[in-house]
């Protein structure tokens, strides 16, 4: 599927792809095309580098006292002229948790209950793939409002990349599995003694009598307790997160998979594509980033592993060894970085495209660089190789 | 608490330490680091388990061995590998402490057992540490008593996670075998005993997350990594690079990019050496695949400068106690 950020479509634009491949940046240059075609856009990401911040001129909370925390996930006009605005937000998917929360809570007790239960510092952070879906969840939030033509989602730096786009179906089928219904169960008494079960049968006893005996019953009592706490938060959330998964799979989302360069990095992004397309999503095209470039008169490259090999361990010696060794160094990364996106090419299918961005010597430092990267990206987009 | 008067000195560290934690951001070449370790510390004398955990196994590529299958391999002179499933330790914890087999079985089968094993924060983390545990108290099954295990850590954040969650863990149990297991963990990860080792690249980001990851463990932990290892370093350009004065050259691309890339790799290593006390290594960016070819070269780029950076550490713990003497 080709991507013109000058069209009116896609309002919604998803990055996806492995940590530190420059995904971030990226998403943010495409914001600048894409107000600058007109379209009034957000960027929305996770964790950028404080030259981007810079930037984009969205300051860093954490420096500016704690007054400045709530602000953090305001959107912040990005000081670029163009026929569209630019907007970006930095998201905190603790605080979006913690706003889902105070939403959903039926009342101000039913809240604090929730919010200071210990078990909920544990499990905000940790249960599989939640802050991939707040970052999802925030979106539909924004997205509902309706005030931007454009959203540019930078998606998390996810553990296991396929986390963040799995996170709604697992947060349903995990408010739908018996584990829920079995934490819901009044387990203790009012002297906080283990409540004797006949309905679970000589199975449920032997469960019990594990959980007792082995996990011990601090852990369940806090677990249960913060489950009977969020009960009456499950049916909003629930229906919350098929609402969410419905805009993910919604025929004007695209999204756009970033990828390091190398062989070695295709493993992963084919893994990445095939799990897009199987969800039913529209995977957009696929962004090879920083390759580097081949340079004519650079050393044959077959002939530099074998004779880095050799020298291993072995200090240059003089500048011309230095040179030399160099010379081939960068002949080696452009050929293998080539063979890398022919290989991945030739496994993808034929009318997939697969734009390949240069290694430029810096990373944007201002409005016009990163502009200049977007201007680049554009054409390769519109204009692909194949 | 200041930092200087919390800080624990790595004294000795990397050589005598029985867990060192391999961590760093994504795609920093942590694994084939973990690697050239493994390799250095049973060269010098360590028996050695590297242990990984990512299920799509790839560090017996590195060390040029079949698949673990999940069972302890042995590699070469007091060097083994293993890719552990998290699971499978919580499944022999269960079968360790519930004697009677057919109860064991029901609970392995439940819907309940599945979801806990799977999903109760920290549980994973503590039964991998509780497995390196007992890597080195020599009481896995058929398996050699081991040194020091080489773990190859999730990345970063997840990493820092790894080291607390089992005092979390613990905190949250209370009682019972599966909160002691967890104490001992804790214990464990928060002593002498285990160490940390800090893959990054000499680039912005991955240098800002390592030194966050080296104030949390001062913050934490009162001690900072034992090692940090700047990887994928571009070589310094020679002296003659055609540049004269300060002008950019305007006719070699290649020396072009060659001056930034170093000049990044340059700005952000002064960085690291301005905040980071403690033994650096520096790895050149080399022109081979990922493999046991790679894994050897970066060995050998380790230990030189491990000694090195050994020695020094040395020679500066002996100034201080010559001092506060």
């Amino acid at each position: 599927m080709k991507l013109d950020l000058a069209a009116d479509t896609p309002p919604l634009l998803v990055c996806v792809g492995s940590g530190g491949v420059g995904k971030t940046t990226l998403a943010s240059a495409m914001g600048l095309i894409s107000a600058q075609a007109g379209h009034d856009t957000l960027v929305m990401t996770f964790d950028p580098s404080l030259r981007l911040k810079d930037t984009l001129g969205v300051g860093d909370p954490a420096d500016t006292g704690s007054g400045a925390a709530a602000e953090q996930e305001q959107e912040v006009r990005v000081a670029f002229d163009a026929p569209g605005t630019l907007h970006a937000s930095l998201l905190d998917a603790r605080r979006t948790f913690d706003r889902l929360v105070a939403r959903h809570a039926p009342d101000d007790a039913a809240r604090e209950r929730i919010l200071r239960n210990p078990y909920y510092d544990h499990l905000a952070g940790h249960l599989g793939g939640i802050l991939e879906y707040m970052a999802v969840e925030r979106l539909y939030e924004v997205a509902q409002e309706g005030r931007y033509q454009r959203i540019i989602l930078d998606t998390p730096p996810a553990r296991q990349a396929i986390d963040f786009l799995e996170a709604p179906q697992r947060i349903v089928s995990f408010l739908d599995s018996g584990a829920l219904k079995i934490a819901l169960r009044r387990w203790f008494d009012e002297d906080g003694r283990l409540m004797p079960s006949r309905s679970l049968g000589f199975l449920g006893r032997g469960v019990e009598r594990f959980l007792d005996k082995i996990v011990g019953l601090k852990l369940l009592r806090d677990m249960s307790e913060f489950f009977q706490a969020f009960e009456p938060l499950f049916a909003g959330f629930r229906q919350r997160a098929a609402e969410v998964e419905k805009l993910l799979a919604a025929s004007s989302t695209q999204f756009l998979l970033v990828a390091g360069p190398g062989e070695s990095r295709n493993p992963d992004t084919l893994f990445f594509a095939r799990k897009l397309q199987e969800a039913g999503w529209n995977l957009g095209p696929i962004v090879v980033n920083r390759v580097h470039p081949t340079f004519s008169h650079a050393e044959d490259a077959r002939s530099v592993s074998a004779a880095a090999e050799d020298s291993v361990g072995k200090d240059p010696v003089g500048d011309d060894e230095t040179a030399r060794q160099g010379r081939e160094l960068f002949a080696w990364l452009g050929q293998r970085h080539r063979q890398g996106l022919s290989a991945l090419r030739a496994l993808l299918p034929a009318d997939q495209i697969v734009a390949e961005m240069p290694l430029e010597p810096d990373e944007p430092t201002d409005l016009e660089s990163l502009l200049a990267m977007g201007e680049s990206l554009h054409r390769r987009l519109t204009h692909p190789p194949r | 608490m200041s930092e200087s008067s919390a800080e624990r000195e790595p004294s000795h560290g990397l050589l005598t330490r029985q867990l060192l934690v391999v961590t760093g951001k994504g795609g920093v070449g942590k694994s084939a680091m973990t690697a050239a370790l493994g390799h250095s510390l049973a060269a010098r004398g360590r028996r050695t388990l590297v242990l990984e955990i990512d299920p799509r196994e790839n560090l017996h590529q590195l060390l040029d061995v079949p698949p673990s299958g999940g069972a302890i391999v042995p590699v070469g002179e007091r060097l083994f590998l293993q890719n552990l499933k998290p699971k499978d330790v919580v499944d022999w914890v269960v079968a360790d402490r519930v004697p009677i087999g057919m109860v064991v079985r029901r609970i392995k089968q439940s819907a309940v057992y599945e979801r806990f094993a799977e999903g109760a924060p920290g549980l994973k983390e503590v039964a991998i540490l509780g497995h390196c545990l007992r890597a080195v108290r020599g009481e896995i099954e058929d398996a050699p008593r081991i040194d020091t295990v080489v773990l190859d850590a999730p990345a970063t954040g997840h990493g820092i996670y790894l080291l607390t969650a089992a005092r979390l863990f613990a905190e949250a149990i209370g009682e019972g075998p599966m909160a002691t297991l967890a104490r001992e963990a804790a214990d464990f990860v928060a002593g002498e005993e285990a160490g940390v080792v800090v893959v990054t690249l000499a680039e912005e980001l991955p240098v800002d997350e390592s030194l966050e990851l080296r104030q949390s463990l001062v913050d934490r932990f009162g001690r900072q990594p034992d090692l940090l290892i700047a990887n994928g370093v571009y070589p310094p350009l020679p002296a003659d690079d055609g540049s004269t004065a300060g002008a950019e050259p305007e006719g070699d691309p290649l020396l072009a990019l060659w001056r930034r890339r170093r000049r990044v790799n340059e700005h952000e290593l002064a960085r690291l050496v301005e905040r980071w006390k403690g033994p650096r290594v520096t790895v050149p960016l080399l022109p081979i695949d990922p493999g046991p070819t790679l894994v050897r070269a970066l060995r050998g780029k380790v230990d030189d400068q491990l000694d090195q950076a050994l020695a020094s550490e040395r020679a500066a713990t002996e100034d201080g106690a010559m001092e506060s003497a």
